[in-house]
C-alpha cells in the first residue's frame, strides 16, 4: 500500500433549509448530484462514508447502508460517523484516508441532517447533548449559551463590542444572499442584528446560524483516476485533525480553540503552505463569534485582531482573505452531519466555475475549517485547484 | 460477570455528594500535583492513574457566562438565570454551574464571587451569589 494523491473529482448539494423529503431522500438528491457531477455511476464506488448526528429524529440510524441499498449498491461498504457539528469534516478526513491508504479508488463522502420537522426548544436540546452534558447541557447551558460565554470571554479580553460579532453576520449574509442553496437569503445590517431577540446573552437571534435541513456529498478519487477522468477537479493537500477539552471551563484560555489551531497546524504543514497562501476560507461560524474565533487560529490574523478585521472589511468577497464566499453557516445554513461537506463542495464549486456571483476570483488555493460542538473535536483541509489547460 | 459499580465508585455519584455538602471535589494526581474536576480518571498532564480525592471549598470568581433567554428542556420553568463558568478559590481549576434569578449583565460582572449551594437532580451544580 501506498500513500497517493487523493483528489475530489465530483460534488453535490441539497438546497440547505427546511426540506419536507426523508432524510434518506435528501441525502440520495446529494448523491445523485455528486456523482453525476464526477462523470461516473454508483458502480464506480468501492465505500461510503456518510456523516449525520440525529438521523434518529427522523427515525433513521445505521444510514450508510440504507444510503448504499437505494444507490443499487448494497454490496459496497459504508460507514456511518458522528462527531457533532463536525461530523461532515471528520468523516471527510476518513473517507481521504482511505483513498490515499490506497484501500479505494473511488468512494463517496456524504453528510445529511434533517431536524427541522422538530420543534425549536426540542432541536435546541437534542443540539445540548453534544455538549459535556455532565457539566454544560445538565446545568442549563444551550449551543447559543456555550459559545455566549465565549463569546463573552472574548470581548472581556480583547474589548470586542456586539457591533463587532454583528459585523460577521452581515458579511455572511450578503454571501449567501449570492448562493441559490443557502438557507438565508437576506441580506441583514448590523442594526438589526443588534435589535434582534436576545437567545444567549450577549448572542442575539442574529448571532446564530439556522438549524438547517440539507445533505452534501462528494466524489474522491485517486489522482491517477481523476486525471484519467477528463474532468476537472481539485488535490486534497493538507488535511488535519485536533481536539480540545470537551467542555469549555477545561480550557485554559477561553478565547481560542485548540483543535482548530492543532488541526490547521497539521494541514499547512503537510500541504507546505502558510495562511498567507490560501486565497478564500469556509470556516465554522456556527455563531458570530466562532468566526472570529477561527480565523485567528486558522492564523489568518493575529490573536484579538480579527473583530478590527472584520469590521475593515478583510474578510469579504473582495478583502483580502475572503471568508465564507457560501454564506457560511449562519446564511448558508447548518444541516450539521452534511456542514462540512458542504464546505468541500463549495470550494469545488468555486474551483470549477460554478459559484456564479459569489465566485472569489483567481482562487488556487482554499481551506475549509469545520469542528464539533464547542471545538472539542476539529478538521481543517486544504484544496488546490487542478489546472486542465 | 462483571462487577456492578457501587455508588462509592462512581465519580459522577460522588462529585454530586460532595456538591450538596458545598464542596467541588476533584482528583489531584500524586505524581504531578496537577488537580482535575473528580470525573476525569488519569491526569491530563503527566497520564498517571494514581489520583487522590481533594476536596475544595465551592466557592469562587466568575470566569464567563451567558444569560438563557432561550432555555433547553428542562429549564423552562427555572426563570432568568446564568450558565456560569467560575474559577475555584486557591486553584486553577475552573468548574461550571447553575445560577438563578440572574436577569441582565449588570447582575453578574466577570469577576463577582459565587459559591456552591448544592446539586439539583433537574438543574444541575446550584450556585449562588
Amino acid at each position: 500500500m501506498t500513500n497517493s494523491k487523493v483528489c475530489v473529482l465530483g460534488a453535490g448539494s441539497t438546497k440547505y433549509g427546511k426540506l419536507n423529503e426523508s432524510i434518506i431522500e435528501i441525502a440520495l438528491d446529494a448523491a445523485k448530484d455528486a456523482i453525476d457531477s464526477a462523470g461516473i455511476t454508483p458502480k464506480e464506488i468501492q465505500a461510503g462514508y456518510i456523516s449525520n448526528v440525529f438521523g434518529v429524529a427522523d427515525r433513521q440510524v445505521h444510514m450508510a447502508p440504507v444510503i448504499m441499498s437505494n444507490l443499487g449498491i448494497s454490496h459496497v461498504p459504508g460507514l456511518t460517523i458522528e462527531s457533532a457539528c463536525g461530523s461532515g469534516s471528520v468523516m471527510f478526513r476518513e473517507a481521504y484516508a482511505n483513498v490515499a491508504a490506497g484501500f479505494y479508488d473511488y468512494v463517496l463522502a456524504l453528510g445529511v441532517e434533517k431536524v427541522t420537522h422538530t420543534s425549536t426548544v426540542h432541536s435546541t436540546t437534542l443540539f445540548s447533548y453534544c455538549s459535556d452534558f455532565f457539566y454544560e447541557g445538565g446545568n442549563g447551558a444551550s449551543f447559543p449559551g456555550l459559545f455566549a460565554s465565549m463569546a463573552r470571554a472574548y470581548m472581556n479580553t480583547h474589548n470586542a463590542t456586539e457591533e463587532d460579532l454583528a459585523n460577521v453576520a452581515v458579511k455572511n449574509h450578503e454571501n449567501g444572499f449570492l448562493n441559490p442553496k443557502a438557507h438565508i437569503r437576506k441580506r441583514i445590517t448590523v442594526d438589526e442584528v443588534l435589535k434582534s431577540p436576545v437567545v444567549a446573552s450577549p448572542l442575539k437571534l442574529l448571532d446564530c446560524c439556522p438549524f438547517s435541513d440539507g445533505a452534501s456529498a462528494t466524489i474522491l478519487c485517486s489522482e491517477e483516476f481523476a486525471k484519467k477522468s477528463g474532468r476537472p477537479y481539485m488535490e486534497i493537500i493538507g488535511s488535519g485533525r485536533g481536539a480540545s477539552p470537551a467542555a469549555v471551563q477545561g480550557r485554559e484560555d477561553i478565547t481560542t480553540i485548540p483543535s482548530t489551531v492543532a488541526a490547521a497546524k497539521q494541514a499547512y504543514k503537510m500541504a507546505g503552505v502558510t495562511p498567507k497562501d490560501i486565497n478564500f476560507a469556509e470556516v465554522h461560524d456556527c455563531f458570530t463569534i466562532a468566526e472570529i474565533i477561527d480565523i485567528e487560529d486558522l492564523g489568518f490574523f493575529p490573536k484579538g485582531k480579527a473583530a478590527h478585521a472584520v469590521r475593515d472589511g478583510a474578510t469579504r468577497l473582495t478583502g483580502e482573505i475572503p471568508i465564507n464566499p457560501s454564506g457560511g453557516l449562519k446564511s448558508k445554513g447548518h444541516p450539521i452531519g452534511a456542514t462540512g461537506v458542504g464546505q468541500v463542495v463549495e470550494v469545488f464549486d468555486q474551483f470549477t466555475g460554478r459559484a456564479g456571483e459569489r465566485t472569489v476570483p483567481n482562487a488556487e488555493i482554499a481551506l475549509a475549517h469545520n469542528f464539533g460542538a464547542t471545538g472539542a473535536s476539529a478538521a481543517v483541509h486544504i484544496f488546490r485547484k487542478v489546472d486542465r489547460k | 460477570m462483571m462487577k456492578k459499580l457501587s455508588v462509592k465508585e462512581n465519580t459522577r455519584e460522588k462529585f454530586i455528594e460532595a456538591a450538596n455538602r458545598k464542596k467541588i471535589l476533584a482528583h489531584r494526581c500524586t505524581t504531578c500535583g496537577h488537580l482535575m474536576l473528580e470525573t476525569v480518571l488519569y491526569c491530563e498532564k503527566c497520564s498517571g492513574s494514581k489520583l487522590e480525592h481533594a476536596e475544595l471549598e465551592g466557592a469562587g470568581t466568575v470566569v464567563t457566562y451567558t444569560i438563557q433567554a432561550v432555555a433547553p428542556e428542562g429549564f423552562e420553568d427555572a426563570g432568568s438565570y446564568a450558565w456560569v463558568v467560575f474559577k475555584v478559590d486557591n486553584h486553577q481549576l475552573r468548574a461550571s454551574g447553575f445560577l438563578p434569578g440572574v436577569k441582565t449583565p449588570a447582575d453578574l460582572p466577570i469577576g463577582t464571587r459565587v459559591r456552591v449551594t448544592g446539586f439539583d437532580p433537574k438543574h444541575g451544580l446550584m450556585l449562588q451569589k
